[in-house]
């Protein structure tokens, strides 16, 4: 066989094996060590890191791809099922991020959740999560992509209700499960419609065969599938509930893969998308939508956790404007670079809030420069590199989506909407620069505040690395697949970088009115708006099951009562009868007015018979 | 920055040019000698490189030069600059000339309506 794909089929097989066996060690029936979790789970990430390096390293030589096809699984005479890998640029280059980003989020977890007793199944949950994940992106046919993304969602699931004693995390937990279930009909749909015209499962197949046929209802099955799992507006109001998990999921799961795979699903899915201007357009609108009204309510969230979360339902949008925009490889250099800067700034915010005894609100905090000055400086470092700073990563794949934006023929109402999102997210990144680090700490001089910890400054430092260079690493090293238009007018090359200043500006001129506090700061209606989320989910959360169980109990107590009783029970029999009664007895009341008319009547019918 | 779109739907809506038609002119005409633009690269080479059709253009020359600098050179993926600038700026001319066929059209469509005006008026 040739070296090249022996290399690469056989780096495939260590990774699964390496990522795999810990979770096999716990099918014992004895406990795992208090060092299982840092000795096995987290050295096999980095082992698997390493190994998935040289796939990588191949592809970037000699730009090898591989399909890799394993198992005939299912397989009937005109369907089959097989367990087959694609190792194309998509999957070669996300799987060493993810398992840089998880090695990472793994050294952090085991200081963050040091005293949690069940720190081990929290691994464990982890690095299932992990094998679901890359499941997900290395899936060469819809069903293998269909576990993955089931995979990730129960991992999700367990996840966010890790601390189950408290209300507000089952309740979080129940409603990614619900609003992913509401995404997972769209992908069951658009898998069904497949099945039946497309006639397989696979890529390959379903790419060639799609060539004349109508896709707009399995494009719309999976943009709905993308804007469950995705959190697009409509079915967004998961994400930011899921903060109450532990930070390290909200790093890991609801920053840079979790959220990220119904965007690579529409990655995946491109050469179906784009000759469908319906679906291009319907995802450019809802990206632009959701960029702008998640950026809307990051402005006055005050917990440390929402605001991230929401800048990154914000940065998801913008991917799926990038996707509207027909530019999938753009799309999928912003998730890479995103999950660096993104992971960072959560494994930030997770080393203060646990310096700061568990404080989240950013209004209880300051002054963490002086008393953190690594972790806060790798804040601004990560709030830089999101805001689209030139030369850290955002910039080289937020700029890029922008000019793409600027440059097309289409809907320049998205683009405003994607602009002034732009500025927000500047906006709000300072705010929480200068909440968390700037000023005079505004909370108790007791915590245990130090960051001698490498457990804590190892993973931030090497995330830091990687939101400076990877934007410069990942683009130098491809050539695109879809020319650039790099002339236009000097005003539009510039318009990231103006909106995004002028946000800064904005920001700094508002953050300084708090240190000068002349009168009361009156309640306005945007600052509702923004902190009540729009009022979403108050209503929708309310509204949906109010009218089920309204449904319900119409059903239960008055339908069907209402039918066994009356429409066919003793009631019906008693409508029924009630008439043929009431008429007889009538007619035999003993009045000769009816007995005559019968007596008349009969006559009549009588003699008419003997006529006839 | 936003002229053409005021031009297309407010001011000139007749005669701004449609860029999905084709030009109502002949492309010789006002012209001395002018030749029809030729692709350097063959349809084999694309193939062989396995190019998008949309990358398929005039300038593919330079972008197979650029991923065969890009191959040889790897690992060090800051050296093909000069290779790269080619490609942009053959895509930046090709640019540019594809905004002055839009203006040339748009300028007879003009000096149309203008010769028009005139013999009405005469």
């Amino acid at each position: 066989m040739h070296t090249t794909s022996l290399m690469m089929t056989s780096s495939l097989i260590t990774m699964l094996l390496l990522l795999a066996y810990p979770v096999f060690t716990t099918l014992n029936p004895d406990p795992r060590g208090p060092d299982w979790s840092l000795s096995q789970v987290k050295t096999a990430v980095k082992l698997t890191f390493f190994v998935s390096l040289l796939p990588l390293f191949l592809f970037l030589n000699e730009g090898a791809e591989m399909i890799v096809t394993n198992w005939t699984w299912m397989n009937t005479l005109t369907f089959d099922i097989n367990i087959s890998f694609k190792f194309d640029h998509y999957s070669i280059i996300f799987t060493p991020i993810a398992l840089y980003v998880t090695w990472s989020i793994l050294e952090f977890a085991s200081w963050y959740m040091h005293s949690d007793p069940y720190m081990n199944r929290f691994f464990k949950y982890l690095l299932i999560f992990l094998i679901a994940m890359i499941i997900l992106v290395t899936a060469n046919n819809m069903f293998q992509l269909f576990i993955g993304w089931e995979g990730v969602g129960i991992m999700s699931f367990l996840l966010i209700g890790w601390w189950y004693g408290r209300a507000d995390a089952n309740t979080a937990a129940l409603q990614a499960v619900l609003y992913n279930r509401v995404g997972d009909i769209g992908l069951i749909f658009a898998m069904a419609w497949m099945a039946t015209n497309l006639n397989s499962w696979e890529m390959q197949q379903m790419f060639t065969t799609a060539k004349n046929q109508d896709l707009t209802f399995p494009l719309l099955g999976l943009i709905l599938a993308a804007t469950g799992k995705s959190a697009q507006f409509g079915l967004h109001p998961w994400l930011p509930s899921a903060m109450e998990g532990p930070t390290p999921v909200s790093a890991l799961l609801h920053s840079s893969t979790m959220v990220v795979a119904g965007i690579f699903l529409l990655v995946r899915m491109s050469p179906l998308l784009e000759n469908n201007q319906t679906a291009l357009t319907l995802c450019l609108c809802l990206g632009a939508l959701t960029t702008l009204f998640t950026a809307t309510c990051a402005l006055t969230q005050n917990d440390i956790k929402k605001i991230v979360a929401f800048s990154t339902s914000s940065q998801l949008g913008l991917m799926m404007v990038t996707i509207g925009l027909n530019q999938p490889q753009l799309a999928f250099l912003h998730i890479c670079t995103h999950a660096f800067f993104k992971a960072m700034l959560f494994l930030c915010s997770g080393s203060i809030i646990h310096s700061l005894n568990d404080e989240q609100d950013i209004r209880k905090m300051g002054g963490m420069h002086h008393l953190t000055p690594f972790t806060s400086s790798c804040l601004t470092i990560g709030s830089l590199a999101l805001t689209g700073t030139p030369f850290l990563a955002g910039f080289f794949s937020k700029d890029a989506i922008i000019e793409a934006l600027n440059t097309s023929h289409l809907n320049a109402w998205a683009l405003a909407l994607t602009l002034l999102a732009t500025s927000f997210t500047a906006i709000y990144s300072l705010r929480v620069v200068f909440f968390v680090s700037m000023g005079h700490p505004r909370f108790n001089t007791l915590s245990p505040i130090n960051e001698n910890n490498p457990a804590v400054l190892n993973p931030i430092k090497r995330l830091a690395w990687g939101s400076i260079i990877a934007g410069l690493l990942i683009t130098s090293n491809m050539t695109p697949l879809k020319t650039p238009i790099m002339t236009m007018p000097p005003l539009l090359k510039l318009a990231a970088l103006t909106v995004t200043i002028l946000g800064l500006l904005l920001a700094l001129e508002l953050a300084s009115l708090t240190n000068k506090q002349f009168k009361t700061t009156p309640n306005l209606a945007p600052h509702h708006f923004s902190n009540m989320l729009g009022f979403f989910p108050a209503v929708i959360h309310r509204t949906l099951p109010k009218l089920n169980l309204t449904l319900g109990q119409t059903i239960a107590t008055q339908i069907i009562d209402l039918t066994w009783l009356e429409k066919t029970g003793p009631k019906a029999l008693t409508s029924l009868n009630m008439p043929l009664i009431t008429t007889t007895s009538n007619a035999q009341q003993g009045m000769i007015k009816t007995y005559l008319s019968f007596f008349l009547l009969m006559l009549a019918l009588t003699t008419l018979l003997f006529i006839l | 920055m936003g002229a053409h779109l005021v031009r297309r739907y407010v001011t000139e809506t007749e005669t701004e040019p449609d860029p999905k038609k084709k030009s109502q002119f002949d492309p010789e005409y006002g012209f001395a000698e002018r030749k029809e633009r030729e692709m350097v690269a063959t349809q084999e080479q694309m193939n062989l490189a396995q190019l998008p059709l949309e990358q398929r253009d005039y300038c593919a020359q330079y972008l197979l030069k650029l991923m065969k600098c890009k191959r040889d050179n790897w690992p060090n993926f800051l050296a093909c600059k000069h290779e790269r600038h080619d490609w942009d700026y053959c895509e930046h001319q090709d640019y540019v000339m594809r905004m002055k066929e839009y203006e040339r059209e748009r300028r007879l469509q003009l000096r149309k309506k203008r010769i028009e005006a005139q013999a009405e008026a005469a």
